[in-house]
């Protein structure tokens, strides 16, 4: 990480939030504290905070540079908000929003797996269950609720913009038991186009085809159970914008092909 | 753990401060000090309320208060836009009252948040370095927890402010959450 963004954080931030960092994505950084920027510190004990930065471009023009950021860390900011009110959907907390400057504080979810397995996204919960027990009880569960959290989003008009399987982070209710979060909404949006719905689902397919391409059949398809659900519990409405979703994750998919033969 | 020290040194010093408020400064902004103090039965509002725009305190009704989180997240928020110019009122105490509001209106913002003549229980905010004045507020003062602001907030009249009507959880944890929500994106 480049040694200008983290003196800048940490002049933002005061010794007094000790910070570091977790993730660089191609826009921000992402980053770690045990710091709350407002609770007293005897509310917020032994927890983690994210702090995602969208540090300025240097390519952009310092005005334009200024009022993307701003937009970005907005939007993002508003869809953890609006998504915050739909009941069943599992988002991160929104702690606090510096548009000007880029910043947002959202609350740390998921844990470190057992047995050095890393972060409890998930990528590495499926990694962790595919050497011995791939069709465990324990992951079609959660990829069903995954499946439920997908099919909410959509079905409230919402979309992910990059639905991979680290974005989904898994929190753990019980021994056996794990519910998915949806995080990074850095590319999400309000839209009530089967196309982004399309999208979004191949973009899941893919990363779970390309990673766990042996169970992947056997995933997919209790994936799509808990999303169909959601939109099932909804009645005649739902069924019909249910085969609208597939029907257009099937031509996704076709195009996906298709572009894979020729490139 | 030495700041703590010194926050009970600060409180000995100065016989004005009373033992039930909360004083506290926030990590990115340590020298400015916050202090909060909670009013019960209060009885002489309308006195309080003719002279409030020379008083050097936010004075907030708080029936509109359901949580600690509420109050520090709208105080952070005006800090930040303090520190980088970006207030939107004439300072920063009336900037906390605003950040508390929902709508980027001002005049909506004191009427949901203000003290009125017959407001019964006050949050006074005072963001200073320098020591608090006396502030003739006739009412019980009582300790400033999450009990004390969610047992006697009005749930309903925060839902209407805060535009939370639809929102389908009744606790008390979820509706705070879903408030400093709309503090923090508010106007932007
Ligand atoms: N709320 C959170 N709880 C736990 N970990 C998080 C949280 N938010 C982000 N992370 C971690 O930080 C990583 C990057 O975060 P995020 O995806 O939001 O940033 P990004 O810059 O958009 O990343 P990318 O471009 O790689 O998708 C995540 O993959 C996750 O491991």
């Amino acid at each position: 990480m480049s040694e200008e963004i983290v003196s800048r954080v940490s002049n933002y931030l005061t010794p007094q939030v000790p910070f570091k960092a977790i993730a660089q994505g191609a826009e921000a950084v992402v980053f770690t504290t045990n710091v709350h920027p407002y609770l007293p510190a005897k509310d917020s004990n032994n927890k983690t905070y994210v702090i995602k930065y969208r540090p300025p471009k240097r390519y952009r023009h310092p005005s334009i540079d200024r009022s993307l950021t701003k937009h970005r860390t907005l939007s993002e900011s508003r869809l953890l908000a609006k998504l915050f009110l739909i009941p069943g959907l599992k988002v991160p907390q929104l702690i606090a929003c510096d548009a000007y400057n880029g910043y947002i504080w959202i609350e740390f979810l998921g844990e470190d797996l057992p047995n050095d397995a890393g972060f409890s996204n998930l990528k590495n919960f499926l990694w962790m269950f595919a050497p011995s027990d791939p069709y465990d009880p324990i992951v079609k569960e959660t990829l069903i609720k995954v499946g439920e959290q997908i099919g909410l989003l959509h079905w409230n008009d919402y979309c992910h913009g990059d639905l991979t399987s680290s974005n989904i982070v898994l929190v753990r209710e019980g021994p056996e038991s794990w519910q998915p979060y949806l995080i990074d909404f850095g590319l999400g949006s309000t839209s009530n186009m089967v196309e982004d719905k399309g999208v979004d689902l191949y973009v899941l397919e893919r990363a779970i085809v390309s990673t766990h391409s042996l169970f992947a059949d056997t995933y997919k398809e209790w994936l799509m159970h808990g999303f169909c659900q959601v939109y099932k519990n909804n009645g005649a409405e739902g069924e019909k914008k249910l085969k609208e979703v597939l029907n257009r994750f099937q031509e996704v998919r076709m195009r996906g092909r298709k572009r894979s033969m020729i490139g | 753990m030495p700041a703590k020290t010194e926050k009970q040194l600060t409180r000995k010093k100065n016989p004005k401060f009373s033992s039930m408020a909360l004083i506290s400064s926030l990590p990115q902004f340590p020298d400015t000090r916050i202090s909060l103090r909670l009013f019960h039965n209060v009885s002489n509002a309308s006195e309080i309320r003719s002279k409030v725009a020379q008083l050097p305190y936010a004075i907030i009704d708080a029936r509109s208060i359901c949580s600690l989180e509420q109050v520090y997240s709208a105080i952070y928020r005006a800090l930040v836009e303090s520190k980088y110019g970006k207030l939107k009122t004439k300072s920063l105490h009336s900037e906390c009252l605003y950040s508390l509001s929902a709508t980027s209106n001002i005049g909506e913002a004191y009427k949901n948040f203000g003290i009125k003549d017959d407001s019964q229980m006050l949050l006074v905010i005072q963001i200073v370095d320098k020591d608090q004045q006396d502030l003739q507020l006739q009412g019980d003062e009582v300790p400033l927890n999450d009990e004390n602001l969610s047992q006697n907030c009005d749930m309903t009249f925060i839902r209407k402010i805060y535009k939370l009507n639809e929102f389908h959880s009744t606790s008390t944890i979820e509706i705070s959450r879903a408030v400093v929500n709309c503090i923090q994106l508010r106007g932007l």
